[in-house]
């Protein structure tokens, strides 16, 4: 993996040039066989994208975006920035089995050598996302007996430390279990912080053995403290379901959990025999359920097109980059809808524009019918600007990122700065 | 070229080593203090052909064991001699003083693309997504007579482009496939040579004679057989039973081509059911009967094993095995899954490439054979420091500076300089991380 530095940013106002949008799709009896493109430029004012106009490219002052390709900024929807071996010496997945039982008396054992490093690794993990232009995540860190509340304290150190050129909503994460080690009380102090948007959790059968138990409290405590819920659920057969569906039902009877209640893997539903997934689907889909995955490519294949279909909101994260669960993660969202599209087979210009929507948290710049619906003016100046020419191409081939705009604040790869930025200065 | 940072680091990765496996090693931020190698062009190296010493390059020289299972990989540093091409000494003693320092740098056999096809890419050219099609594979092929004439009119360049991506990503190698069909006629093939020309001292190839429209569905036997001596080293070939009707009428052909002027052969074999299998078999059953064939015959895709029960799987893994005949895969996933460990397990030689990197059929191909090893670690749960680093050998098409017992056998005296410097601490990490590549050496010559 190589590290790209990003130049200091440019803040304030400023209109960029040259800057390449998607403005629909050409189609022939096919489907859409190109994607349109033209380039225009946009101001930057107060955090928002004040105007959008004909390009003009040879607009005094401006920065020239050489016809870099702008999309919405990429998200991570579920990543452990606080939990990481990034940074540190290699060390491979131990040879041993280990239950996720074992699996907890380990992280026992090396959390507190982890949380002596924890802020300045996370930190390093933010820097190697945002090289390949990740701005936003949705990470989950640990409450346990063993951490306390310094996996927290320290993230949002590192969080300070980025601020203005990355962002976080934060999953407050039982990994331990809410009962099996006594974490309930410390999951209680975390979901009063305002810091805390969601509450999260793992296997509530597999961990604690008992799934209304841990979920009455899980969503008590979300309902208590205006939070939502994202559960990691790795427990396959009727006790995964069953978790699944206890959640869409207390969804369903309690209207504000909808629209931000998740479960992470909900690695079941690809076993589900395809009736079963359909009424499944639409349990979620009616509750506002989320599904967040990492997209596992082997033997178990999630079932994202049948979710998809149904209105399920699928998201997509990294999971593990580095760490003691897995060695492999890339921190790359773009690689991330790469192996989404090859996987399901979405190959065509018009499936791979559309499978950028997992990489940008929902948002594209074309609707399905070509129409432009973004970038607007008014919205806030949340994007990315990738040497490829279509977001297509830009899944197709995994396209650098040349520079973010987070806040509003344009960050170029410092390999580019001069070259944009010129007689700007 | 300090010696201080570099003994510095080796005291950080020795403690790092005493400690892997047992707990987490604390207070160490290691990815920041790594300087830099900026690889050896920077460093003006200009021995192209000639002699030159590398110093301080890591090497893998065996394995950590605990409880009899492999924890991590012991390195050591070392200086690396090379002339004429070829590794001439390695040796840990006092480098020469003039002698280029790769500051830590871990040097793997450069990176072979075993399956892939140089001759037939908009690599260079505007971006093309695939579109949705009829007519499987003869669709396509109707697609190829209409698109190919103008696809050729640049394809050297678009081949040069394709090269030095591959390069960019440690591959100094490729076993390229190349059309042969009444459309392209031989033109396909001379522009590719043209590129090899170009490119021949960064970069090597053995080349396929390919009937992508069959070898009778168009009437392409004409110019396989003047392919086959026009500087090819593989008969190719494409479902036979698709494409051409007939197992054997085709299969036949080839083969009598292959031993008539000793070459190996490479069929692309897609088809899953009976006539898939059938095709295995008979080829099977021919290098059997032409023990000469043994070794340099390969099927490549081969989805038909993907398909198998486990029984079935084992006994043709077993007869491949036994026959010599190799498997080339482009590693899928998702839908069908390779028995790619069970193929290992019976001896049979596996190979990786990345087929397709931008073109009419697929649009995915990265050019890194690193990234293909990488997804078969994960796709086949090979995620242990051990289970990683026979990875690599996908990457390389083979060699493996570690035997499975973990005694050294990559580089010696004598082997062709045809390497990578990479920024990782071993192999293992190398898969997992996909660690960048620094420098790649083909034939002694500094290609980056």
């Amino acid at each position: 993996m190589e590290k790209t530095k990003y130049a200091p940013p440019v803040t304030g106002s400023y209109i960029l040039k040259n800057i390449r949008l998607e403005t629909g799709f050409i189609m022939d009896e096919t489907g859409a066989k190109e994607t349109r493109t033209e380039l225009f430029c946009i101001e930057v004012s107060e955090g928002k994208i004040t105007k959008i106009f004909t390009n003009n490219a040879s607009l005094p002052g401006a920065i020239d975006a050489k016809g870099y390709l702008m999309l919405p900024a990429f998200s991570d929807m579920h990543v452990h920035l606080d939990k990481t071996l990034y940074s540190l010496p290699w060390q491979a997945h131990s040879p041993k089995k280990r239950s996720i039982l074992d699996m907890i008396a380990y992280e026992q054992e090396i959390i507190p050598e982890l949380l002596k490093t924890s802020t300045e690794r996370a930190g390093l993990l933010i820097d190697l996302m945002q090289g390949y232009g990740t701005t936003f995540a949705r990470t989950h860190f640990n409450v346990d007996t063993t951490s306390g509340l310094r996996s927290l304290e320290n993230l949002q150190k590192a969080l300070d430390n980025k601020k203005g050129s990355f962002s976080a909503e934060l999953v407050a994460f039982p990994q331990h279990g809410c009962f099996y080690t006594d974490s309930a009380p410390l999951l209680k102090e975390a979901a009063q912080l305002d810091s805390v948007a969601f509450i999260g959790g793992v296997d509530p059968f597999g961990i604690d053995r008992n799934i209304e138990k841990v979920l009455d409290f899980t969503v008590e405590l979300a309902l208590d403290n205006n939070k939502g819920i994202d559960i990691h659920l790795h427990d396959g057969g009727k006790e995964g379901l069953c978790t699944i569906e206890y959640l869409a039902e207390q969804a369903l009877k309690n209207p504000s959990l909808q629209g931000r209640t998740y479960v992470s893997h909900a690695f079941v539903l690809a076993s589900l025999p395809s009736n079963e997934l359909e009424r499944i689907a639409e349990k979620l889909a009616a509750a506002k359920v989320g599904i967040v995955s990492s997209i596992p490519f082997g033997k178990l294949v999630m079932p994202v097109p049948a979710l998809a279909k149904h209105g399920v909101n699928v998201l997509a994260g990294s999971d593990n980059i580095q760490d003691h669960w897995s060695t492999f993660g890339t921190g790359n969202m773009l690689q991330k809808a790469n192996l989404i599209a090859d996987l399901y087979g979405w190959r065509t210009e018009f499936d791979l524009s559309r499978t950028l929507r997992f990489a940008t948290h929902n948002v594209l710049p074309l609707d399905n019918e070509g129409n432009m619906q973004w970038p607007k003016v008014n919205d806030s100046a949340e994007f990315v600007l990738v040497d490829a020419s279509c977001s297509a191409e830009a899944i197709s081939r995994i396209s650098p990122t040349m520079a973010f705009a987070h806040q509003a604040r344009l960050h170029w790869k410092e390999a580019e700065r001069d070259a944009a930025l010129g007689k700007f200065e | 070229m300090n010696r201080s940072i570099l003994s510095r680091k080796e005291f950080i990765r020795n403690s790092a080593w005493a400690l892997a496996g047992a707990t987490l090693i604390p207070g160490m931020l290691f990815a920041d203090e790594r300087e830099e190698h900026a690889g050896l062009n920077s460093l003006n190296v200009n021995n192209t052909g000639k002699s030159f010493t590398l110093k301080n390059v890591r090497l893998e020289t065996g394995f950590d064991y605990e409880d009899g299972d492999v924890v991590a990989t012991k390195t050591g540093i070392f200086s690396v001699e090379i002339a004429n091409g070829k590794i001439k000494k390695v040796s840990t003693g006092q480098p020469h003083a003039d002698a280029i320092d790769v500051k830590g740098m871990l040097m793997l056999p450069s990176f072979r693309d075993m399956h892939i096809h140089l001759d037939k890419t908009f690599y260079g050219d505007k971006w093309q997504a695939v579109r949705r099609r009829t007519g499987g594979v003869k669709g396509m092929i109707a697609l190829e007579q209409e698109i190919l004439p103008e696809m050729l009119k640049n394809s050297t360049y678009k081949a040069e482009k394709l090269i030095e991506l591959l390069q960019s990503k440690g591959t100094s190698f490729a076993r390229s496939h190349v059309n042969i069909e009444p459309t392209s006629k031989l033109d396909s093939l001379r522009h590719l040579q043209k590129a090899l020309d170009n490119k021949k001292k960064g970069f090597g190839a053995e080349l396929v004679a390919f009937p992508q429209h069959g070898v009778f569905y168009t009437n392409t036997a004409p110019y396989l057989k003047e392919a086959a001596q026009a500087g090819v080293d593989f008969i190719g070939g494409v479902d036979p039973f698709t494409v051409d009707g007939a197992i054997e009428k085709t299969m036949d052909f080839t083969i009598q081509l292959a031993l008539d002027h000793h070459k190996g052969i490479d069929i692309h074999l897609h088809e899953t059911g009976e006539s898939g299998l059938k095709t295995v078999e008979y080829l099977i059953s021919k290098v059997n009967e032409n023990p000469v064939l043994k070794g340099k015959t390969y099927l490549s895709h081969c989805f038909v094993l993907g398909k198998l029960d486990q029984a079935k799987q084992e006994e043709m893994a077993e007869k491949l095995g036994a026959a010599q005949i190799g498997i080339n895969s482009t590693i899928p996933f998702g839908g069908l899954i390779m028995p790619i460990p069970m193929l290992m397990k019976h001896q049979v030689k596996v190979m990786t490439g990345n087929d397709s990197i931008v073109d009419h059929w697929n649009t995915f191909g990265t050019g890194s054979v690193l990234y293909k090893a990488n997804m078969a670690a994960q796709l086949y749960g090979h995620n242990t420091e051990f289970g990683l680093s026979r990875m690599l050998g996908l990457a390389t098409a083979g060699p493996l500076p570690l035997d499975d017992k973990g005694q050294q056998q990559w580089p010696k005296a004598g082997d062709a300089a045809d390497f990578v410097l990479v920024d990782a601490s071993c192999s293992a990490e190398a898969v997992s991380r996909l660690s960048p590549v620094k420098s790649l050496i083909y034939q002694g010559t500094v290609v980056f």
